[in-house]
């Protein structure tokens, strides 16, 4: 395409030949502004001024919404079930398909060579996360399972069973690990917080509920046995019959094995310490009640 | 008279009085001209030939779409009243020469307008009306028509009841690229127009208002004059010069708006304003969406 277009187009030809722009030649797009109804003025909004005749309707006094006249008005005459008893309360867990995870890593919005976080992917704009929402992370999700062709160790919250075998396939590492919302916000926007001087918070351990999901090998949850991930791993490439490729003897290994520590929220920064980001520095905590708070 | 009122529209007008007298370029004799007429002696100077010996001061920083090339302009001084080019510079497609867009001017425009705007009219309503509590006269047998207190709003003197209701503020933000756009529109219609001049520096020789305005008339820029420097720091004898002067006004590029480019004739824009415009206005097309405010430091922001 060698061809290149004069910038502007005819547009700023015709611009050339005419009056100057200035205040007086503004003017909205022809059709954008529709003109208010004036109520009580003239003869079409006058006389009755769009109220009605008579009544309840004209003097402003209609019953509350919902009321039916007297019969027992819909929303009373259902029964309650709780069908979304507590739905303000649940734990919510933003999808992360497989076919946007290669989107992104294609576009060079994710870094697949260094350990993908939910940092990376909300700076990479990939997912929107919204803690005070009860957001509490991404859940990988097996859509695009066949397309998917990339070596990454990634740590999600939660993810399906098809998107470990997907990932594990191509010779990358998947982590579960839970985040309170607290940790969440942290992690989300870290620099926010950096700029907030306070110290970094320890991440709170999952609840009762979530404490079998998260020792569960077959979910590659944070707190499981590292052996019994390592025969998950061989069992799911049976299921799924591929052949589990040996990622000891990859160059990047060391890469793919760093997995946090349970109580860390960023990889190499632990709780207790405080960056100042002006100064690009980094302060920790000398006291020992603060040490051993930090370290348990 | 319906030729004189062709006026309105300026440039251009010699020619369009002259076609109508079937290509005779004189103007009749007895043809009364106004006195306010926009002045008849400028006329719009062609683009610059891209065989021009002046050379190019400066290139564009950044990357050019490959289906656009950048547009050009001359670049001349203010040491002389005489316009001396001392060569040409290369403007950015995206910025100087982006299509027009009438009505996104116009919202900028009211955007700045009512932003800012807190309206302090304020009435009393009738509960706030001193007194009124009492009812004036009994309800039946005085003849007199029914009331309940001496201030509702059919009385005079009573309450107002729909009236405006204390400080009421217009602040709306429109989205920060459609005011970049607007920005972009205004900066390439004084381009397409030829109201917009740029010049190496804003050094005068005397701080004289006078100098200014002669310069000005000299050369048919215009009646008013917005000049753009990048920095904080103009050299002083150009501030001492305009600050008398009400149509010829500096302002740092920071400051740059579309209400005062619209308010002003002409732009006059210097090498650095044009350079820090490009950058800052170029910015937006690649950036990301913001995930805290972009005063606050990002690292990777592209």
């Amino acid at each position: 395409m060698s061809f290149t277009r004069k910038p502007g187009g005819k547009a700023l030809d015709i611009l050339q030949n005419l009056p100057r722009i200035s205040l007086a030649n503004l003017r909205p797009e022809p059709g954008t502004k529709k003109a208010e109804k004036k109520r009580g003025r003239g003869q079409h909004g006058g006389n009755r001024s769009g109220r009605g005749h008579k009544g309840e309707r004209q003097r402003g006094n209609r019953p509350r919404l919902g009321f039916e006249g007297g019969q027992t008005p819909f929303y009373l005459a259902i029964p309650k079930y709780g069908y979304n008893e507590g739905h303000s309360r649940r734990a919510q867990y933003q999808p992360l398909t497989l076919n946007r995870l290669q989107y992104l890593i294609d576009l060079g919005r994710v870094d697949p060579t260094q350990p993908i976080d939910l940092t990376q992917l909300v700076n990479g704009r990939g997912v929107t996360i919204q803690p005070q929402k009860r957001d509490y992370g991404v859940q990988l999700v097996g859509e695009g399972a066949g397309i998917f062709a990339a070596k990454v160790n990634i740590e999600v919250q939660m993810a399906s069973e098809e998107a470990i075998a997907a990932i594990e396939r191509n010779g990358g590492m998947v982590t579960t690990g839970f985040y309170d919302p607290r940790s969440l916000a942290v992690l989300c926007k870290p620099v926010p917080f950096f700029i907030s001087g306070q110290p970094i918070p320890k991440r709170m351990l999952p609840g009762e509920d979530m404490v079998p999901y998260y020792t569960d090998a077959a979910n590659r949850g944070y707190l499981a046995d590292p052996e019994k991930i390592q025969k998950a791993r061989i069992a799911l490439a049976q299921k799924y019959g591929y052949i589990l490729p040996d990622i000891s003897k990859d160059e990047l290994f060391h890469m793919l094995s760093m997995i946090k520590d349970p109580r860390q929220i960023f990889f190499g920064l632990s709780p207790g310490w405080v960056v100042n980001m002006a100064e690009k520095k980094i302060l920790k905590p000398t006291d020992d009640k603060l040490l051993q708070y930090y370290s348990s | 008279m319906f030729r004189i009122s062709v006026t309105v529209c300026g440039r251009g007008i010699s020619k369009r009085l002259a076609s109508s007298f079937s290509g005779e370029n004189a103007l009749p004799s007895n043809l009364r001209i106004p006195s306010n007429l926009v002045d008849r002696a400028r006329a719009k100077r062609p683009p610059p030939p891209s065989d021009s010996s002046l050379p190019v001061l400066r290139r564009c920083d950044a990357a050019i779409p490959v289906h656009l090339s950048p547009v050009q302009t001359w670049v001349e001084t203010l040491e002389r009243r005489d316009s001396k080019l001392l060569g040409l510079v290369d403007l950015h497609p995206d910025v100087f020469a982006v299509p027009t867009r009438i009505d996104i001017l116009h919202e900028v425009e009211l955007w700045q307008r009512n932003f800012k705007r807190i309206s302090r009219a304020h009435t009393k309503v009738r509960s706030e009306v001193s007194g009124g509590g009492r009812k004036p006269w009994r309800q039946k047998g005085s003849g007199k028509a029914r009331h309940g207190s001496i201030r509702s709003p059919i009385w005079r003197g009573g309450g107002v009841s729909h009236g405006p209701r204390g400080p009421t503020s217009f602040y709306y933000m429109l989205p920060m690229k459609v005011r970049v756009q607007g920005l972009k529109i205004a900066l390439s219609s004084k381009l397409a127009q030829d109201y917009l001049h740029v010049v190496d520096t804003l050094n005068i020789p005397t701080p004289d208002p006078q100098y200014l305005m002669d310069l000005i008339r000299y050369r048919h820029w215009g009646e008013s004059v917005l000049i753009v420097d990048a920095g904080e720091e103009l050299p002083e004898n150009i501030l001492q010069a305009t600050e008398s002067l009400k149509t010829v006004n500096v302002i740092p590029a920071i400051g740059l708006n579309v209400h005062s480019m619209l308010k002003h004739e002409v732009l006059v824009l210097t090498l650095e304003a044009v350079k820090f415009l490009e950058n800052k206005l170029l910015w937006h097309n690649e950036r990301f969406t913001p995930l805290y405010p972009f005063k606050l430091p990002y690292t990777d922001l592209p």
